[in-house]
Formats: structure tokens, sequence, C-alpha cells
């Protein structure tokens, strides 16, 4: 009776839903506070209808109820803990499930942190979110049910895919999802201010640190997903330009636009029509990426064909909300042409270059992901788009960004001049240009990576240099100011580690044998042999590989070779890592005699790649919680 | 339908909750106005930190200055309208019912028309006690059609080939355009026949085949009629198709590629 109860908890939060969008709405439009003052209750039962949904699935998993289709297809009584409460997001239906429960602990955080927030404007707001969580409780309950029954249950379960057996997702999914969904909350805001008319200052002032938030959490997911990729992959790559990987890099291109977007009309009131447009670009481009991802038209074109009820839906969901917001911004447009005056060069100008870059290279990204599915969708044939189309197209383009970046925040805001800007700065750029060459001279003559460590000193130099004058000029550091130092940072970090494991990494795909010693880098790998290893869901073997360094031992690796229920082999990469290089080892297959294929990679800097990652995720919360978005204002 | 006492319980909390909030004073809260004048102000401070920092020049914080008055200008309504009170019993009573209307005629369409047992693995029943517990309950709903498609899968299950064929042949009677069951029934009709797709097995694997010649299962089965009929060309034929419409992770991808590595190596041979 308890999977009854999650089901019907559901169904009662798809008409709590119904009932937010109808009668706060009527509260606002006939002026009758009681009712629009409602927004809130109802808010907090259907998030905790949804939460009561979400732990009775889970506890389902706990207790292997075979009863439940979802469960069924995807846990067996053999799957650890971990993985079976992890499974809940596991597939399509769990994963919609969790969609619609972060979405709601989204709504009821705004509702709740909102005291600053005129009634009104956060009312309308719950309002358009109870819309957006109608849309997907409808496709949860009607396309995408996680507690379908089987009138018989099974003895034992499927199998959780394999590859989805790690902790890795236990935790990326939930953060990406907390970035894709939090994408809803500037766009119900900006939603909110078109409805009711008034684009005035409190909806950009309210907009940003939630912006902020979730572009925080969106980097955290990607990061964490990059991570995951690399270690349990077992092909050492950080980033594949997979069209999955496109889906979520996509929302968070347009969120970095729109968070930069948001300071410039904050502070100086321009670039409103920008901030709507991406506050609408990036949750819809979330939307598309979900979509595409779980409705199958990325792995498969056919997918829509297998399950045409799922396909309709979601484009007609994907309609709706894009085009009805469209609809609205054209209706509201003449309220956003005021806009404030700056010069060529001034700091708008700057921020405005880095929302046209960005919005570039999304478009860029777009265009590679979707265009191999048009072509199959148009009988045209099946074409790839990978690495070398992107990183021909995206990395150009966001080289001017990452200089821009680092001079911009030296720039007046309104009016500057250049001779200004150049005296202020000639030391830095002296500076650079000596410091890029001796990286030439004594590192490397590499040109990509003498590019990137020239980008990394050019950062890293201007943003030191920024923050120590202001520490001099013993001004009032802002939270906002000390996180775009952490973000800009990291950005530098990314861009070095990311270079530099990608040019100097070192791939060796070999043959061992017993006692048999390969060296790269200067390591020394040593293959000890494999022996049979199992655990409760899995059986297989483990390898075992000392690493010296001029003779003296510095790592001890086991990769393994699993064999999962379902007969799929799995690598489980084994690796040593610190900060200056990793070292990867992965086990391929026996080659009879007791050797072993092995690939061996030596990975410098490439920890850095997810520590800029973390760090821009750390300045976004730094720059979410500046005072000024702890105004109190007496009533 | 199922109507347990959980969901009325679940509808009277929420409708409770709801109530509380309707019959309860308005609270005071902030107005558009208030929000602007505060924010505007703070814009202006945050300018005089800006000229003090030199991140804006003199005669610009002027101009800026400006263009924060003549925003909060223009931001300004003040449209201060006494809201309407509301009867809250009504409201309260509307909620009621759309709660309980709507929430349960959604889960009487969605909800399962037997809840199957929830018991863990180590309590689960035994396949002749969800046979027995299946049969009563079709003696009480003599066509429902998936209760007697899930009788003939349990029968075959457990070896009981001619009760499977009679579930089967009632579900049949019910719906036979359902894939699902023309595969099943097909397959137990040849289980009886020491697994010779002949006669009825093979013209409900024609029938299937018939309404959805795309579906991968059909065409799987429709090999395997080929390949008993010694059709060797006829059964690739229709494996390669189902590979081709298959997804690369598949779950039954490897069966069909055995299958048809098998009948190629016949060939050859």
């Amino acid at each position: 009776m308890l999977i009854e109860v999650g089901h019907f908890a559901l169904i009662l939060a798809l008409i709590i839903s119904v009932v937010l969008i109808v009668i706060p709405s009527i509260g606002l439009y006939q002026n009758k506070t009681s009712l629009a003052q409602l927004a809130k209750p109802l808010v907090w039962a259907q998030g905790f209808w949804i939460a009561v949904a979400f732990f009775v699935l889970m506890s389902a998993f706990l207790s292997n109820d075979f009863s439940v289709k979802y469960v069924a297809d995807n846990s067996n009584t053999q799957l650890p803990l971990l993985f079976k409460a992890s499974a809940v997001w596991g597939s399509h239906e769990g994963s919609l499930l969790l969609w619609v429960f972060v979405l709601s602990l989204w709504t009821v955080a705004v509702s709740i942190f909102s005291k600053r927030i005129p009634s009104d404007l956060i009312n309308q707001t719950l309002v358009v979110l109870g819309a957006i969580s109608f849309g997907f409780l409808l496709f949860l309950l009607f396309t995408s049910n996680p507690f379908e029954r089987l009138m018989m249950s099974p003895l034992e379960g499927r199998e959780l895919n394999p590859l989805l057996q790690d902790f890795g997702l236990a935790v990326h999914p939930p953060m990406l999802y907390m970035g894709y969904v939090g994408l809803a909350i500037p766009f119900a805001f900006v939603l909110s201010a078109l409805i009711r008319g008034r684009l005035d200052s409190t909806w950009i002032r309210w907009t940003r640190p939630w912006a902020l938030v979730s572009w925080s959490f969106l980097t955290v997911g990607i990061t964490l997903g990059s991570w995951w990729a690399y270690y349990e992959l077992g092909w050492g790559g950080w980033w594949f330009w997979d069209p999955v990987e496109n889906a979520s890099f996509m929302p968070w291109l347009v969120a970095t636009a729109l968070v930069h977007s948001l300071s410039v009309s904050e502070k100086r009131g321009a670039f409103k029509q920008w901030t709507v447009l991406l506050a609408i670009g990036g949750f819809s481009l979330s939307l598309l990426g979900t979509f595409l991802v779980r409705s199958g038209v990325l792995t498969s074109v056919h997918a829509f064909a297998t399950d045409p009820t799922r396909g309709l839906f979601i484009l007609i969901f994907l309609f709706v909300v894009i085009g009805g917001s469209l609809v609205l911004y054209t209706w509201r447009s003449s309220l956003l042409q005021r806009s404030n005056p700056f010069s060529l060069l001034s700091r708008e100008t700057g921020l405005l270059i880095n929302n046209i870059l960005l919005v570039t290279a999304m478009l860029s990204v777009l265009l590679g992901t979707l265009y191999p599915l048009i072509l199959d969708t148009l009988n045209l044939g099946k074409i790839s788009v990978g690495a070398p189309y992107f990183n021909a197209v995206f990395v150009p383009i966001m080289i001017p960004g990452v200089i821009a970046l680092a001079v911009f925040p030296y720039v007046r805001w309104k009016k500057d001049s250049l001779s200004r800007v150049f005296n202020l700065l000639k030391f830095e750029w002296i500076c650079v240009a000596l410091l890029t060459f001796l990286s030439w001279v004594f590192i490397t003559d590499n040109i990509f990576v003498l590019i990137a460590v020239g980008l990394f000193i050019w950062v890293v130099n201007h943003v030191l240099v920024l923050f120590i004058k202001r520490m001099r000029a013993k001004a009032k550091l802002s939270m906002s100011f000390i996180g775009m130092i952490i973000a800009h940072l990291g950005i530098a970090i990314f861009v070095l580690g990311a270079t530099v494991t990608t040019q100097l990494g070192i791939e060796k795909d070999i043959k061992m044998n017993v006692g048999e010693t390969q060296t790269i880098a200067g390591y020394d790998f040593i293959f000890n042999g494999v022996s049979p290893h199992s655990k409760e869901n899995y059986s297989g073997f483990i390898g075992n590989i000392s690493v010296f360094k001029n003779t003296k031992k510095v790592a001890q690796l086991s990769p393994e070779k699993r064999y999962y229920q379902t007969g799929m082999p799995m690598t489980e990469a084994s690796i040593d890592p610190s900060i200056t290089r990793d070292l990867y080892v992965a086990l391929g297959e026996g080659l009879g005699g007791g050797a072993w294929s092995v690939r061996i990679y030596y990975k410098p800097l490439v920890r850095w790649i997810w520590l800029g990652g973390l760090m821009i995720a750390l300045g976004a919360l730094f720059a979410a919680i500046d005072r000024r978005y702890f105004l109190r204002i007496k009533l | 339908m199922i109507l347990a006492w959980q969901f009325i319980i679940m509808i009277a909390l929420s409708s409770a909750f709801f109530a509380w909030f309707l019959f309860r004073p308005i609270s005071q809260s902030l107005s558009g106005d208030e929000s602007n004048i505060a924010i505007n102000q703070q814009r202006q401070d945050e300018l005089k930190s800006d000229v003090n920092q030199d991140l804006i020049a003199d005669d610009q914080y002027r101009v800026a200055e400006s263009e924060i008055i003549n925003t909060l200008a223009t931001e300004i309504r003040d449209e201060k309208k006494e809201s309407i009170a509301i009867k809250p019993l009504s409201w309260t009573l509307a909620i009621i019912l759309i709660l309980s209307i709507f929430s349960l005629g959604i889960y009487s369409q969605l909800a399962p028309k037997m809840i199957p047992s929830s018991q863990s693995l180590s309590e689960s029943m035994s396949m002749s006690d969800s046979i027995e517990k299946l049969q009563n309950f079709i003696e009480k709903n003599p066509d429902d059609f998936q209760a007697l498609k899930m009788l003939g899968l349990a029968q075959i299950g457990i070896g009981n080939v001619n009760e499977s064929i009679k579930a089967f042949e009632s579900a049949y009677l019910i719906n036979s355009k359902d894939i699902d069951l023309l595969l099943q029934f097909s397959s137990a009709i040849a289980a009886s026949q020491d697994g010779k797709f002949d006669g009825k097995s093979k013209v409900l694997i024609d029938e299937a085949l018939s309404l959805d010649p795309q579906s991968i299962q059909v065409l799987y089965f429709s090999g395997i009629v080929s390949a008993h009929e010694g059709n060797l060309n006829g059964a690739i034929e229709f494996w390669e198709k189902a590979l081709y419409l298959m997804s690369n992770d598949h779950p039954d991808r490897n069966i069909i590629e055995e299958a048809l590595s098998t009948i190629l190596n016949l060939q050859v041979k």
C-alpha cells in the first residue's frame, strides 16, 4: 500500500499545482490578497507530497519491492545499498521524479527566502514555478510513471547499468539537476516581471542571487560529471564533446552570460533585453538538454517512433515554454527599450563582449549537437560531429573572452579612455610578455601549451594585481568582488590544466607480461600479475602494478576488470592522483600466458581542470551572498 | 478503484493546511514601490563607493546618479489598492472539492486494477500462490485482459502449458491485436508442439507481423518461424532488420546477434 501512497502523493502534487496556478492568480488580478498569499502554503504542500513520493520510491528500491516495474527494471537484491538508493535516478522515470523533486526544493527555497521581495512579485513567481511543475508532473504521471506496477512481482530484479554502479551516480545527477532546474528560478522571475509588466529594479535585484546559486550548482554538476567520466570510463578523458555533455554545457554557457548580464542590469540599468532573453534561453536550453537526453533522441532518432506519446508531449511542452515566453517578451518589449547609455570603451562594453562570445560559443555547440540529429531525421545520412569540430570552433571563440575577462575589471563604468587603461596596466603587460617568453625558453615550445601558459599568466597577473590594488586602497572588499577574483582565477587554472593535460599527456596501450616494466614520463610501471576478485554485485580480475621513480616506489595501482550480471565487462581504472600529475592505469584483456593488455596514462595537471571548475562554483556562491542581497527594508 | 483511508487522510491534511492560511488574517507585505526605493537608494550608495574607488569617472558619476533618480521615477507607481476580502469558507470548500474529485479521479485512471504484493523478496509469494490469487481475481473480473495474459504467463512459468494456452485463448478473444499476447500465445502453442512454430502458432506470428512489421520482438519470432521452415535467408532478413532497428545497447541485441551468427555459420557449412 505504501507504493500507492507515493503514487497518490504525486497525483495530489499535480492537483495542488493546478490550484497553485489558478487561485493565487485570481488573488493577484482581483486584488484578493488572501488568495494571492495562498501561493506559499500551496508550494510547501506540493513540495511535501513530492518529497513523500520520492522517498517512497527510494524505500521501494531499498526493500527490493519488485512489484514496482521501475524497481524491477533497475535494481536487484545483490546491488549494494548506496547504489540501490542512487538507482532511484538511474533511469528515465526516476530521473524525471528527481527533476520534479529538485524543482519543488528550489520553489520551497524561493518561498522561504523571500522576505525582502514584494509579495506580488514573489506570488507571481511561485505561480510560474507551479506551472512548470504542473507540466513536469503531467509528463511524469501520464508518460513516465515510476510507480507503474507489475501484476506479478518477479523473484529478482534486472540490473542497474554497471556504469552507474558507482559513487559518481550518487552525487553527479543531483548536483547537475540542482543547476539545470535552478535555472527555472531566474526564468520564473523574468516571466513574472513580464506578466506583471513591471520590469523594474526589484526583479533584477532578486533574480541575480538565484541565478548565481543555480549556476554554481550547474558548474559543480558538470565538473563532477567530467571527473566521474575520467575515472569510471577507463579511457582517461575528461571531456568528449558527447551530445549528453553538450546538453549540460549549453545552459551553462548561457547562464554564465546571464549572471554577468544581470550584474550590469543591476548596477547600471542596462542590458535588460539581454537579461530577459538569457534567462529564457538558459531555462529553455536546460529543458531541451534534459529532454534530448531523456527522450532517447540523442542515442537514436527512432526513439520518438517507439514512444510517440512521450515524444509528442516533449515537443508540446517545449513549444509552450519557449513559444509562450517569447510571445510574452514580444508583448512587453516596449518596456525593455529604455537602457542607460555607455561608451565604446567601458566596463559595460566588456560585459557585452562577454555575452556575445558566450552566446556565439553556445550556438556553435548547439549546431554541432543538433546537426547530426537533423540530418538523421531527414534521412540525409548519419554523420558524427566530434572533438575536432568543437575544438576548432569553440576554443578560438573563447580565447578573446579569457583575455577580456582579465582586463575589463580595470575599465571604468560608463566611459573610460584607452590611454588611462594602458598607463594603468602597461607594467602588467610587460610582465606577462616577459614571463611567457621565459616559459617558451625554459618550459615548453608547444604552441598550444605556450598560449595556455600565456593566458594563465595574463589572467592570474591581472586578477592578483587588481586584488592587491583594492587591498592597498583599503577599499571594503565585497563578496561579489571576492567571488569574481576566485571565479576568474578558476578559469585560468582550468585553461592551463585542460591544455597541458591534452597536449602533454602520454598514453600507452601495451601488452605486459608478469614482471615486465614499462617506462612512461620517467615512471617505471612494473606489472606483477592479475588475480581473481569479486564482490556481491560483480566478479572479475584485479591487477597489481607497482610504480617507481628513480628506484623509489611512488604508487601501488590495482586496476580491475569487472563482469556484472548482464555479462557486460567494465574497466575500473586505478589512479595515483596528485596536484601536478595523475598516473592512470586501466586493465584491458587477458592475452594468455599471464600477459594482459594494459593502458597506462600520464596526465599532467589534470586535477587543475576540476579544481578550476570548483573555484568557479565557489566564486559564484561568494557573489550570491553579497551584502546587497541582505538589504533590510522597513515596512 | 482502490480507495484507501490513507488517501482521504492525505486530502484532508492538505485541505486543513490551506484552510488555516485562508482563515488567518492577511500578513503585512512589502510593496513594489517600497522595494524599488530601497534598492535605488542602495544603488546610489554603491555608486558613491565606486567613485571613491575610481571605478567611475567624476563626470560619469553625476550622469549615473541622475540615471538612478530617473529610473526610480519611472518605477514608482503609487498604486495602493485596498485588498478585497474573501469568504474563506467557500474557497476552502472549493479547494477540498478540487483536490478530492481530481486527485481521486486521476488515481482511478492510473492505479493498477489489482494491487500486487509489495512484500520484500524474503517474503515473496510462491508462483502457485500468485496463480491462485490471479484466478480468484479473474473469477470476479472475467473480462480483464491483462489478468488473463498474466495468468497465461504464470501457468507457462510452472510448466502448465495447456492451462496457459486456455488463459491466452480467453485473452485473445478479448483483444486479438495485442502484439505481446500474440507472441506469448504463439510460444505457448509451440511449446505444446515440441517447439515447432506450425499451424496456429505460425498464424499468430504472421498476425503480429502484419500488425507491427517494425517490432523487434515480432521480427525475432518471424525469423525463428522462417528458420523452422528451413528458409534461412528469410530468417537472416528478419534478424538483420531487427538489429538495424535496435539501439546498440539494447539488452536483447546479443540474443539476436547470436542467432544470426548461428544461421550464417549453418549457411557456410
